[in-house]
């Protein structure tokens, strides 16, 4: 499983070498939309694997495809061509998947449900009894410092305490394997390294194999163990590379770090030259 | 303070409004004794037409057995005597109306959120029934109220279908439209959570459906008791739009006036109750904020 053939064309070395344990695989993945003349090819044979416990950043300018590639893993959206391992084995179009944890980059948390019948929304559902849901809930919400606002609706918080509604009602369920589309590339830069920090100390605890699109290229240096740039539509892979940065990772004094600004300077250049292509378009 | 007095200066104004209407129904169509304002005064106000508050007043007493056709307060054992003998009192009247509208209103509101749950779920469903719909719905509903009732009578049921028909299609058409604007990202999240398709729906496209629903129950309500109260007049054993035209038969403005302002009161207490179980439902919207507080 080690060697996949990756389709960019200098695959840097150390994508290339093996990973012991691959958790996701995906394989020469291809979406199109629309038939005939007006077929659009979104996502254009895509292969990369994702080991156990690793972090990933999907990471490639506004409509690349990156999203759409992370709905098909979710089983959200339908594929057009390629296959999609979990553990090795292909999942079936359309399937959602219970190891598989997804938070949106739009706020879906359910406006009708205070904070922790929110957080609670995924036991409920999966008949937890009420007194271990409570216990669960409470521990969730310490996690975030949103005890406080356990019986709140959503309607009186801000937008970074809902996407911590949100990211706990997806954690709470304790998904092995998390898709993020750009959860936190609707708030303020503040509000951003106070989420990176979060979810950096809540992924250390669980080491759960992470698939995170965004198109922040400081916000994939901060969290990722590797970045997986795509090129602009269609979405090719572009580059494939690890991040060397120690971990764990401090959210705020790593970006003060002379490491990270010399990476973020390196890849800069490298993808800035795909974000032209899409403003000339 | 500068709002606290301009509210006073609001009821102020409202009660002098008040007042003065009720003067002008009470004693304006006496003004035609002086020949001067005789042109001024409208034929519309003569109280063989629209009564007068006094009138109102005792015909109100009247109907309700409170006090005898003269006028004199009814005893305890003369009060239960005329409600027993009256079988369409003011109070029966009303409470028959109240309770046929009541039926009507939860008959109506639950099928037309169970169909419109149903067919805004299923794609193939709604464009099959679509036509019917369309069909069904464009009959002026006030022209099925004689065959109902001659299908179902001049009891109580007939009142009860023609209720449950008018607010099944408002309730309906509503659900209906908010199923289809149900947040697609909120089902993704909760398939994703581990949802079936029926935990979806009763998780998430129904309370997100809720909103709609209420927008569609205040006029509801009111639809309701105007389709009983054609249906009364159409033909009724009591009630009071059996009261109304019963008045009118007899020519009886002051009775029917009655019966209108008893109307007036159940409409408001009505739309009050409805306001109060949307708010509550809807907490958690914004709008609602201050009403639940």
């Amino acid at each position: 499983m080690g060697a996949r053939p990756y389709t960019t064309a200098e695959p840097t070395p150390k994508a290339v070498t093996a990973r012991k344990d691959v958790r996701v695989s995906v394989l020469s993945l291809d979406k199109a939309f629309g038939r005939g003349d007006a077929k659009v090819t979104a996502v254009d044979k895509v292969s990369f694997d994702i080991g156990r416990g690793e972090f990933v950043a999907l990471l490639g300018p506004s409509g690349c495809g990156k999203s759409t590639i992370l709905n098909m893993v979710a089983g959200l959206i339908p594929r057009t061509g390629g296959d999609i391992l979990i553990d090795g084995k292909p999942m079936e179009q359309g399937q959602v998947r219970r190891e598989i944890g997804y938070v949106f980059q739009r706020d879906t948390v359910f406006p009708w449900r205070s904070v922790e019948a929110n957080v609670g929304y995924g036991l409920e559902i999966a008949g937890v009894p009420a007194g271990e849901r409570r216990a669960r809930v409470a521990e969730a919400l310490d996690q975030v410092g949103l005890t406080a606002f356990a019986k709140a609706f959503p309607r009186t918080l801000s937008g970074g305490m809902r996407q911590r509604v949100a990211l706990m009602r997806t954690l709470i369920t304790q998904p092995e394997i998390l898709l993020m589309d750009e959860p936190f590339g609707a708030l303020d830069t503040h509000t951003k390294l106070e989420m990176h920090r979060i979810l950096l100390q809540l992924w250390e605890r669980e080491r759960q194999t992470v698939l995170f699109v965004t198109h922040d290229l400081g916000e994939a240096l901060t969290l990722a163990d590797r970045i997986i740039l795509l090129s602009a539509r269609p979405g090719r892979l572009k580059e494939d590379f690890e991040v060397p940065l120690e971990r764990p990772r401090d959210a705020v004094a790593l970006r003060e770090s002379p490491e990270f600004a010399r990476l973020f300077s390196h890849i800069w250049h490298s993808l800035g030259e795909e974000f032209r292509k899409t403003k000339a378009e | 303070m500068a709002s606290k007095q301009s509210s006073t200066t609001v009821l102020l104004w409202r009660v002098a409004i008040l007042l003065l209407l009720l003067a002008v129904w009470q004693w304006g169509y006496d003004l035609r004794a002086f020949a001067a304002l005789k042109p001024y005064v409208p034929s519309f106000l003569d109280p063989y037409f629209v009564s007068k508050p006094s009138e109102i007043w005792k015909s109100f007493l009247r109907l309700g057995c409170l006090t005898d056709r003269g006028g004199t307060l009814h005893g305890w054992s003369g009060m239960t005597a005329c409600l027993a003998e009256d079988a369409n009192n003011i109070w029966m009247a009303t409470a028959v109306t109240l309770k046929n509208t009541f039926w009507g209103f939860l008959g109506g509101t639950l099928s037309g959120i169970a169909v419109g749950l149903i067919l805004g779920r299923s794609d193939f469903l709604s464009r099959v029934f679509e036509p019917y719909i369309v069909a069904f719905n464009s009959i002026p509903r006030i022209a099925l109220v004689p065959l109902i009732i001659l299908m179902f009578g001049l009891g109580d049921i007939s009142k009860i279908v023609t209720a449950w028909i008018v607010v099944f299609f408002v309730v309906f058409f509503n659900t209906f439209e908010g199923t289809r604007a149900v947040d697609r990202d909120q089902i993704a999240a909760s398939r994703l959570l581990g949802a079936n398709s029926w935990t979806v729906t009763r998780t998430v496209v129904i309370p997100s459906t809720l909103a709609w629903v209420f927008a569609s129950l205040t006029p509801a309500v009111s639809f309701a008791l105007i389709g009983v109260i054609v249906g009364e007049f159409i033909g009724a054993e009591r009630g009071i739009g059996k009261l109304i035209v019963e008045a009118e038969a007899r020519a009886n403005a002051s009775e029917m006036m009655v019966a209108i302002f008893v109307l007036m009161v159940v409409g408001i207490l009505l739309a009050i109750g409805v306001r109060r179980i949307q708010a509550y439902l809807l907490r958690w919207q914004p709008q609602f904020d201050q009403a639940s507080a």
